[in-house]
């Protein structure tokens, strides 16, 4: 059984340390790590460094796939495939095609929200090897983590338990991934 | 969580010269409007002119009161430390009786259905006129202005009690206030949208005007209260009061209800376009006729697609540059709006600017910006013991 180590695993009381901590990982310059709450902590993003979402971006492309993608269908349909006289509107309807093209350009746009998030995320996902700590499934209940990934271009085994000790850590535990 | 105290003074510096010379400006533009009624031969333009000025100042301050009775009924804590200026704003609702007497004089050169003659021609005047006749319309309108001068009213009286008493059962109150308020808001609001605007063309109808009168109202709610937010961050005020999460909320919200203009905007448009029934049509036919299909169009570039892409982005929602370029801009087209709504009744055939459309704009505009600092300089310019203030500044 090849185990590899797969990151420095922390343990907090409360909401309030587990911000400070953070904030100290991340001017130790790490970039792998990730906090884990059972709630959503105020400030967090900041104090982790993260940067803003490429989601939006994901999104802005989908949703304008989906703007022109209607306008082409609907101009191909009304105009060169199969022109119906409707009231003697004119068969290039623009206020007419408005409706579906941004029914369209929202669906895309969501689609795009959706399983940009899935992609970003790494998900769907069967197994994580955080789920080999069963002290960490209180994470969902009443307690704070933070883990610091051995990917990181910094760390080191010592160093990275170090710091988070210094941040003022319950409990250190080194998370293997063992497959 | 950053807990720093706030170090901003709520007082109003004193001594600003501000506040005259917006009276001086308004006293001014009024006068050259007044005297320009005596000069000008088509007396029909003046009273035009002066609806157009008047719905825009009328249709602003309304936007403010919907504003904060929907902070009150939400129990939003992001506004507190904006309220006061919608407050103000919409306090001083009651002034709009005073600018609406020229409407009612002139409403013999306004509104068609007035005319006598014209009401016997013509049977859909006949049976309208239920609804639409003289004595009627002036008592509705005297009925709007007392809701809305007591909405206002209570609204900014019982906030700055507050700041005098500390106590917190205010805040019950003006959300109790508050529910009821929204409803009679809205339906007051679009009936005078109704009178004002939509009988000007007494033939036409459309059910979706109220709701286009107040979506065009509340999108440029937001770029007063971000001008004068940025206003005060200039002159050194409130800037650790007012932070950068508040304005970026104004200006997402901003950004949100350009998109609902838009949409109802638009809803009128298409359903009207695609129906094309004569009576309903007509309204629209009328403009995009000459010079009024360039505003047409202007409108649906200047209004609705040009704010979307400016503001779409997050970080150019809290850019103040871009933030000040699309407020003037909003408030410049919602004037435009207002006489592509107004003007084809009197000039049918394209556009003819005159003198007056701009004097009356400057006049009522400045004179509600005069009355605006007048009050906003008296006493907190935040209400400073909401119970909610201090989580209001330490929003994230």
């Amino acid at each position: 059984m090849a185990n590899k180590l797969f990151g420095i695993l922390a343990e907090y009381e409360h909401p309030g340390a587990l911000l400070k901590a953070a904030e100290k990982v991340r001017d130790a310059g790490y970039q792998k790590f990730d906090t884990y709450s059972p709630f959503p902590v105020h400030g967090m993003d900041d104090a982790m460094g993260l940067k803003n979402s490429k989601l939006g971006w994901i999104v802005l492309v989908h949703g304008l796939l989906g703007l022109t993608g209607a306008l082409t269908m609907i101009t191909f349909m009304a105009h060169f495939d199969y022109p119906v006289n409707i009231s003697g509107k004119p068969f290039l309807n623009w206020p007419a095609f408005v409706p579906v093209t941004f029914e369209l350009t929202v669906l895309l746009s969501s689609f795009g929200a959706v399983f940009g998030m899935f992609f970003l995320n790494g998900l769907p996902k069967h197994h994580h090897p955080l789920f080999n700590s069963s002290n960490f499934l209180r994470t969902t209940d009443d307690k704070f983590f933070i883990c610091i990934e051995s990917e990181d271009t910094l760390f080191t085994e010592d160093k990275a338990t170090q710091l988070l000790k210094d941040a003022g850590a319950v409990t250190i535990e080194k998370i293997y991934d063992n497959d | 969580m950053k807990h720093t105290e706030t170090h901003d003074s709520y007082e109003f510096p004193s001594g600003s010269k501000v506040v005259q010379g917006l009276f001086t400006i308004s006293a001014a533009a009024i006068l050259i409007s007044i005297a320009g009624y005596f000069v000008i031969e088509d007396k029909a333009q003046f009273y035009f002119s002066w609806l157009t000025a008047f719905s825009y100042v009328a249709s602003i301050s309304l936007g403010a009161l919907a504003f904060v009775v929907i902070q009150h009924i939400t129990r939003a804590k992001w506004s507190v430390v904006v309220r006061r200026i919608p407050e103000v704003i919409g306090s001083n609702i009651w002034v709009l009786a005073i600018l609406f007497i020229p409407v009612i004089l002139g409403m013999h050169s306004l509104y068609h259905w007035t005319h006598h003659e014209a009401v016997e021609a013509d049977k859909l005047l006949q049976d309208k006129a239920p609804y639409l006749n003289v004595p009627f319309f002036v008592i509705r309108n005297v009925v709007y202005f007392l809701i809305w001068g007591f909405i206002g009213y209570f609204l900014y009286s019982k906030s700055k009690k507050q700041d005098e008493t500390a106590d917190h059962g205010i805040q019950t109150q003006l959300r109790r206030f508050s529910g009821p308020a929204i409803p009679i808001l809205g339906f007051s609001l679009a009936f005078a949208s109704f009178d004002w605007l939509m009988s000007l063309d007494p033939h036409w109808f459309s059910t979706m005007f109220g709701v286009y009168f107040f979506s065009i109202s509340f999108q440029a709610i937001f770029p007063v209260m971000i001008l004068i937010t940025l206003y005060l961050r200039g002159k050194g005020l409130l800037t650790h009061t007012i932070n950068m999460p508040h304005i970026e909320s104004l200006g997402k919200l901003f950004f949100g209800f350009t998109v609902f203009y838009a949409y109802i905007a638009f809803s009128q448009f298409m359903l009207i376009y695609y129906a094309n029934i004569p009576e309903e049509v007509l309204w629209f036919q009328h403009r995009v006729e000459g010079g009024y299909k360039f505003i047409a169009y202007a409108l649906l570039l200047g209004r609705f697609v040009l704010p979307f892409v400016l503001l779409l982005k997050k970080s150019n929602k809290s850019n103040f540059g871009i933030l000040k370029f699309t407020s003037v801009w909003i408030l410049f087209i919602h004037a435009v709006e207002l006489y592509w709504i107004i003007m084809p009744t009197h000039s049918a055939h394209g556009v003819h600017l005159s003198v007056l459309d701009f004097t009356a704009l400057i006049g009522t505009i400045t004179l509600m910006l005069a009355l605006f600092f007048q009050k906003f300089s008296k006493g907190s310019m935040v209400p400073k013991n909401d119970p909610f203030l201090s989580e209001s500044i330490h929003q994230h």
